[in-house]
């Protein structure tokens, strides 16, 4: 009698493909290989840990820099905005006047893949994929990104002048000037 | 073809621990990178001390877990 041929599982069947290779590994070399896996998001998160500069576009816990004056910011009108550079000339961040009146300073960098943000009067857009923040606190309100831009601190001078201080520690808290 | 040894065999239970652990370990590191970025840099040492504790489950069970036959 003819022997029956050992059943094969439905995706076998499916997939009919004799890999020769696929007996090369054991399930410990990838129990290995997952273990590696894992270790590096270990070295990952401990040297985020140890980096003392913070991340592209992250703001500093409250850390203030050497102030940078911000020429004509007194003279901007509701719905404009101006650039400018902050830590160093890689730096780039946008003063805007809110309907409200208020100026607000951001990190230029959205939060989604890091293109550069830029006022369209109302909100803050990211061209690259259609990310708006709002301008009063930098929260999106629409598109991919999930995470508020980095807020920059202003200090208003008793003559008038506005100055860049410092990153806000939380994007959340005000940034009157 | 190469036959496997036996001793390189792992059991279901102890692989399935080996890939639950690596999708944790993404999970966490997404969720630290997010919150980094956002400033919140005082989750940084726990999260580390969860991190090393799961690499080092993960490296017993690939290196220490008994095999299939024992
Ligand atoms: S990079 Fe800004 S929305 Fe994607």
């Amino acid at each position: 009698m003819a022997q029956e041929p050992v059943s094969k599982p439905f995706w076998r069947r499916a997939f009919p493909l004799d890999l020769h290779e696929e007996s090369r590994y054991s399930r410990r070399e990838f129990a290995r290989f997952l273990a590696v896996v894992s270790a590096g998001f270990t070295v990952g998160i401990g040297y985020l840990w140890g980096r003392k500069r913070p991340l592209e576009g992250a703001p500093g816990e409250g850390a203030r820099h050497e102030p940078v004056p911000l020429e004509g910011a007194a003279e901007l009108k509701a719905g404009e905005s101006k650039l400018f550079t902050f830590r160093d000339a890689d730096d780039r961040c946008i003063l805007l006047r809110t309907h409200e009146g208020k100026l607000r300073a951001y990190r230029q960098t959205c939060t989604h893949l890091g293109c550069a943000v830029r006022f369209d009067g109302k909100r803050l857009e990211c061209p690259c994929h259609m990310g708006f923040f709002e301008p009063d606190r930098g929260f999106p309100v629409q598109g991919p990104p999930t995470r508020p831009l980095a807020g920059i601190a202003l200090e208003v001078g008793p003559d008038g002048s506005v100055r860049a201080v410092g990153d806000l520690a939380k994007p959340t808290e005000g940034g009157d000037a | 073809m190469r036959k496997l040894p036996r001793k390189a065999h792992l059991s279901d239970a102890a692989l399935a621990v080996a890939l639950l652990i690596l999708a944790i370990q993404l999970y966490l590191f997404e969720t630290v990178l997010g919150a980094v970025l956002d400033g919140y840099r005082a989750i940084l040492p726990g999260s580390f001390f969860v991190s090393l504790a799961l690499t080092a489950v993960a490296l017993a069970l690939a290196f220490k877990a008994p095999d299939l036959e024992e």
